[in-house]
Order: structure tokens, then C-alpha cells, then sequence
């Protein structure tokens, strides 16, 4: 890994449905599955990711918290939650 | 004396002003202007439309990044000051997104883009939107993929108490059953205003029913606004 890799500030916000919310798209998923002959699958929640490389460390995680429940994030529905990369 | 001007906010995506921009100036008698998404300030505050389509091709979840538009802020304000505010489809996803209505509407259960003629109950008469249209079931068509109204259980226990659901899906004579429930919304939630009863959210669309004969509810829907003026 070069330096300028090591340098990158990247956070990765991940969302997904909060509980009891129904997925249809996971479950369409699910049910493919099913029928592929897998047995050992009990169930399946889908959610995405954004990484997002910043450019400064001051308040990196209070703007990534305000970016993400105020726009990336709908907080009636779903969670997010930041990761460092 | 010179015809009253409402606005309608227009986002690129927006695939409904053009109906609502004929539907509103034929019935409501009023003159139209059409306000681009990146305009912050909207002269005409009699009242404001928020049209359906896909702005911002629902890129993130449908209605999100229209609400950083500079013409949605001052919605937002104006909102405040009481103006009358009504989103169709999009609209409504849009006005759900800025938190100026309650909930979300998420993919519909089936995950198909429904478009069909659906009848739709008025749950309650006594708003400004609704009070001059005189049936209690109307039909207007709807148009979507992400319609199903979710909340948590305490706020939809509120919209209740306060009388906020407005529309709900139905059969032909008004019975509310899971087997008239196109898209999965809870309690077949269609529409709903907020707390202070000048925004209105729908996800069927009115607009899309005047064009054919004088009997169609989208008459009486935009005729009835006019009392709002």
C-alpha cells in the first residue's frame, strides 16, 4: 500500500431498514435463494454503504453524523452507523 | 381584476407539472408559474404545488435530494407562514423527506410500480382541502413504486387522534380492507396534512382525473381549492 493510500481519510456510513420494517426486495431475495437448495438460510436484511474520502479531520464526525441523519439517512426508517476505513 | 397566480415547484424529473399546470389553471381559475428547483425565491404564495414524477431520478430514496433544492427551503418557510402547500406522488414523497408531513412511503410490499385507477375514501371532511368536494369516495389513478405510508406506531396513533389521515384507499362504496390496499401502507393511508391543516400529501393522483368527462373527481378535488384563494 502506497503512502498516499495510507493518508486517504475514508469513513464508510452504512444504512439499513430498522427492525420490523418489510423489505421487499430482501425477501424476493431470500425466496431466490430458498429456491436454489440452500436449507441454512434463516433470513436476509439488505442495507448500502456510502464511502466518503474527506479532506480535513476537524469535526469530520460531527458533519459524517449531520450528513448522514439529515440526508443519506431517512431516520424514520432506517439506521446508519460510521465506520473508519 | 386580474386572476389569482399559484406556484408549482418543478425539479428535473418532475413528469406531472404539465397535468397539474392545465388541471389547475382550467379548474381552479387561477393562473399558473412554474418555479425551477433552483429558484429560492417563489413570488406566487398563494399557494404551492409540489407535482409527482421522479426528481432527481429517486436517486437515494424518492422525494431525498429534492429537499436541499433552494425552492424547497423557502417551502419550507413558507410553510410556516400557513401558505397552502399540496404534494401529489412525488410531491408527497418530497414533503415526507423535508419533515414537513409524518412518515415515509417506502417500496410498495409487492416491490411492483402500480398504475391503476384505485378508489380512494375521504377520511375526513372538515380540512380545508377536502371540505367542498362532495362525495366521500372519489377515483383518482395511481402511479408508483415507493407509495407505502409507514410511521412508527406512536405517530400514527397521533395522525389519528388529530384527524390527519385524510385520504385512505378503498373500495367503490368506501370499505377499507386489506384486499383494497394496493400497496401495503399502513391502515391504507393515501394522504395526509399536517397538524396545522395547510399541507396536504397524496399519493393518488387528482390531476390525472379531469379529462374526461365533468363527472371525474379531479374536478371537484381542484374546484373545491379554490375556496383556499
Amino acid at each position: 500500500m502506497n503512502l498516499r493510500k495510507l493518508l486517504k481519510m475514508i469513513y464508510r456510513v452504512y444504512i439499513n431498514f430498522k427492525k420490523g420494517i418489510l423489505d421487499p426486495e430482501a425477501e424476493a431475495i431470500k425466496r431466490t435463494i430458498d429456491s436454489m437448495g440452500y436449507k441454512t438460510i434463516k433470513n436476509i436484511s439488505k442495507g448500502k454503504f456510502f464511502d466518503i474520502e474527506i479532506s480535513s479531520s476537524k469535526n469530520t464526525l460531527g458533519d459524517l453524523e449531520k450528513i448522514s441523519s439529515d440526508l443519506l439517512s431517512n431516520p424514520i426508517i432506517e439506521n446508519f452507523k460510521i465506520i473508519k476505513k | 381584476m386580474p386572476k389569482k397566480v399559484v406556484s408549482i415547484v418543478v425539479f428535473p424529473g418532475s413528469n406531472c407539472d404539465r397535468d397539474l399546470d392545465i388541471a389547475v389553471q382550467k379548474y381552479m381559475n387561477v393562473n399558473t408559474e412554474l418555479v425551477w428547483h433552483d429558484d429560492p425565491n417563489i413570488k406566487n404564495q398563494e399557494m404551492i404545488f409540489i407535482p409527482g414524477g421522479f426528481s432527481f431520478g429517486d436517486y437515494l430514496r424518492s422525494g431525498a435530494l429534492a429537499t436541499k433544492s433552494p425552492a424547497m427551503k423557502e417551502v419550507i418557510r413558507l410553510s410556516k407562514k400557513g401558505v397552502p402547500i399540496i404534494g401529489i406522488c412525488n410531491g408527497f414523497q418530497i414533503l415526507t423527506e423535508c419533515k414537513l408531513l409524518d412518515g415515509a412511503l417506502i417500496d410498495n410490499c409487492k416491490r411492483l410500480f402500480i398504475c391503476k385507477e384505485n378508489f380512494v375514501k375521504i377520511e375526513n371532511k372538515n380540512t380545508p382541502f377536502t371540505k367542498n368536494i362532495h362525495k366521500n369516495v372519489v377515483q383518482f389513478p395511481i402511479a408508483h413504486a415507493q407509495g407505502r405510508f409507514y410511521t412508527s406506531e406512536d405517530n400514527l396513533k397521533r395522525l389519528e387522534d388529530n384527524n390527519q389521515i385524510v385520504f385512505k384507499y378503498s373500495s367503490r362504496d368506501g370499505k377499507i380492507n386489506k384486499s383494497e390496499n394496493p400497496n401495503g401502507s399502513m391502515n391504507n393511508i393515501a394522504g395526509i396534512i399536517n397538524k396545522n391543516k395547510n399541507i396536504l400529501g397524496l399519493m393518488p393522483h387528482p390531476e390525472r382525473a379531469v379529462n374526461f368527462s365533468e363527472d371525474n373527481d379531479g374536478i371537484s378535488f381542484f374546484r373545491g381549492l379554490q375556496n383556499l384563494l
